[in-house]
């Protein structure tokens, strides 16, 4: 392990590589101040930049977007309760009472070394947890990988919201439909390229993910009438951001919060489907419910913990996240998919041998979180008044560049036109089912792991001699895939047996 | 409620497997395959089955009732970024990437509201100049900037 440290502090320690996660940081807060843009259209904005760069440099950049984005996402909603990313709702809920008491310098800093410690911690646990489970996972077979890779798809429903379980398993059902679009990878035949040559080669993943993300999201943007005087508005309410300095009571206070909602966070990351939303919403409720009666009444108004919880639960989670991307090749959620996307884009995949095979960048993408960590507290907390002004910038002009740089981006990797109509078309899509609260992310998911699955369940027949019995035969597949039964009834069982609960409670007081 | 938005997006989606469906029976496979447990047709009709019958409960089961608001959006803007977006796709390689991105980008500009025929030439032309000079110069990619009547 040791050794691997060094090869990852040789590599992410490489000045350009520094360069990178500067600039990765900086356009991550960027991207993820801005009100609808969240972690997966910032990174997906990055990867025709990241194409053209070294492997290990590419994934150190979209590494360090990613965090940049949360961070961005802390700042706008502490600063005008406009949330960037749904995984920092629950830091506006007692960030932005703390600005509106003048506090926000006070808030904004108490975020960055919340962030900070959360990440730099379940980087340390990733640490521990990446090489011992690439270490059991070698012993995987194709079975194996067929049933977790159907784990990880059930899994996204089981996190999905009350009433939308069916929703987003069809959504991930849709994405598996789309990945088989183009040229069957083993008997070289074409399936649904409607006759279309530019079709052959299936649809680009970056071109699905720029156009249900970045520009549904701006077209939506376009839709809702303007929101630019609120803005304003409260820009100019909040520029005098007041002291960033953080008092030793608070820092107590901050402590043990950190400590919990770390591994709370880390573990809610590993698991697949779940992510940095849920982690933070679970680490402020939990802290709510631990800071008893007194000091409970004070979160939902300026409280340090319930500003505290949720913004170190977030960074921890998108840290874990990175545990089933770098050992088994399954990202955890949409944002560690887009990246399994531009990993397997390098010719690089994801799994256990990617600790054997390539080094560099598994080890250089652990160190770089470490590097991303500092660099957002060192250099983005004393910069947020300036990075700020962002949010001031009109969205007259922000939205059409958004577009621009969305289209540009496809059309710089394949010089295709027809790739332009096509985004075009699934933007439209998009924002029509969006519209219908239908999610994106498993849709995506679904895109991402469709080829994998299609191909190891072909293999594991292959091995098995046509014959599905493995599903039952090979003890840890069929754990797996019970696994992810239970995923899948858990949800629809325990909400069965609230409402009956609830039946039982109406019939008992009627009585 | 008959048309809550998981209903009309179940129904939509619905339409989306069937079609599915019926364009995998076109997949062709060679005489060696038609035995094989697994050929390019297996995944699609698994899925086309899964699609069709999570769709239907969707549709029987809708998650919310809540009917979708259209009140109250832009519309008509909308449709015209589609239609600008789609004919930036045409004229990129005909009128050169300076020229195209920068009427896309002023247009753009002028939907949303800025009114200042100065203010949308200094924002787009110099921003599309460097963004060009960026790739092409930084970053080596190259892309045509100028339309076919200047080309040499």
């Amino acid at each position: 392990m040791i050794e691997g440290i060094l090869i990852g502090l040789g590599t992410a320690l490489n000045p350009l590589n520094i360069l990178f996660v500067f600039a990765g940081c900086l356009i991550g807060t960027f991207i993820g101040m801005l009100p609808g843009l969240g972690p997966m259209s910032a990174i997906a904005l990055m990867i025709p930049v990241a194409a053209s760069l070294e492997p290990a440099t590419g994934i150190i950049l979209m590494a360090a977007v990613y965090y940049g984005a949360i961070f961005g996402g802390s700042t706008s909603s502490v600063l005008i309760n406009a949330p960037g990313v749904a995984s920092t709702v629950a830091t506006s809920f007692d960030g932005y009472p703390m600005a509106k008491q003048g506090k926000a310098g006070k808030a904004l800093a108490i975020a960055a070394y919340s962030s900070f410690s959360g990440g730099v911690i379940a980087a340390i646990f990733l640490l521990v947890a990446a090489p011992f489970l690439a270490a059991v996972s070698l012993s995987f077979h194709s079975a194996d990988y067929f049933a977790l890779m159907v784990l990880g798809l059930t899994a996204v429903a089981a996190f999905a919201g009350k009433g939308d379980v069916l929703k987003a398993l069809l959504m991930t059902v849709v994405g598996l439909m789309l990945s088989t679009v183009g040229t069957d990878q083993t008997q070289g035949v074409p399936r649904f390229t409607l006759g279309l040559i530019d079709l052959t080669d299936g649809i680009s993943f970056l071109l699905l993910v720029m156009a249900t993300f970045a520009l549904s999201e701006a077209l939506i943007a376009i839709l809702k009438p303007s929101g630019d005087d609120k803005r304003q508005e409260e820009m100019e309410a909040s520029s005098n951001l007041g002291s960033m300095k953080v008092s030793g009571e608070e820092v107590r206070e901050m402590v043990p919060v950190i400590g919990r909602s770390s591994i709370l966070g880390f573990i809610i990351g590993v698991l697949p489907g779940a992510g940095a939303t849920i982690a933070s919403f679970l680490a402020y409720g939990t802290e709510q419910r631990l800071a008893g009666p007194e000091k409970g009444k004070l979160f939902g108004k300026g409280s340090v913990r319930g500003l505290s919880a949720p913004e170190t639960a977030n960074n921890a989670a998108a840290t874990g996240s990175f545990v089933p991307l770098l050992t088994l090749g399954i990202p955890g959620s949409g944002t560690t998919a887009i990246m399994l996307g531009a990993l397997i884009g390098y010719g690089i995949q994801p799994g256990p041998r990617l600790y054997i095979d390539q080094p560099a960048v598994f080890w250089s993408v652990i160190v770089s979180m470490w590097i991303g960590n500092i660099v957002l507290l060192v250099l983005n907390l004393p910069l947020i008044p300036y990075i700020a002004k962002v949010l001031a910038i009109p969205s007259r002009f922000l939205l059409p560049l958004i577009l621009f740089f969305s289209l540009i981006g496809v059309y710089f990797v394949s010089f295709n036109t027809f790739d332009i109509q096509l985004m075009v078309l699934f933007g439209l899509v998009a924002v029509m089912l969006r519209f219908l609260d239908f999610p994106m992310a498993p849709m995506i998911l679904g895109f991402i792991l469709g080829g994998m699955m299609e191909e190891n369940l072909r293999r594991a027949l292959l091995i098995n001699n046509d014959s599905w019995s493995f599903l039952w035969q090979r003890p840890l597949t069929l754990i797996i895939l019970l696994i992810a039964l239970c995923c899948l009834f858990a949800p629809m069982a325990w909400s069965n047996i609230q409402r009956l609960r609830r039946g039982a409670d109406k019939a008992g007081e009627g009585g | 409620m008959l048309f809550s938005k998981d209903r009309i997006g179940g129904v939509l989606l619905l339409a989306f497997c069937i079609t599915y469906g019926f364009l995998s029976q076109n997949i062709t496979l060679l005489p060696i395959q038609a035995k094989a447990a697994f050929t390019a047709r297996t995944m699609p009709e698994v899925l086309m089955v899964l699609g069709i019958g999570l769709s239907l409960l969707v549709v029987i089961f809708p998650g919310a009732n809540e009917r979708p608001q259209l009140a109250g959006f832009n519309w008509g803007r909308a449709a015209f970024f589609l239609v600008l977006m789609s004919a930036y796709g045409l004229t990129i390689r005909p009128l050169g990437f300076i020229l195209s991105t920068s009427l896309f980008l002023m247009a753009g500009f002028a939907m949303l509201g800025e009114r200042s025929a100065l203010k949308l030439f200094l924002v787009a032309v110099p921003l599309v100049v460097c963004f060009w000079l960026l790739m092409t110069q930084g970053l080596d990619v190259f892309i045509e900037p100028l339309p076919w009547f200047l080309k040499g």
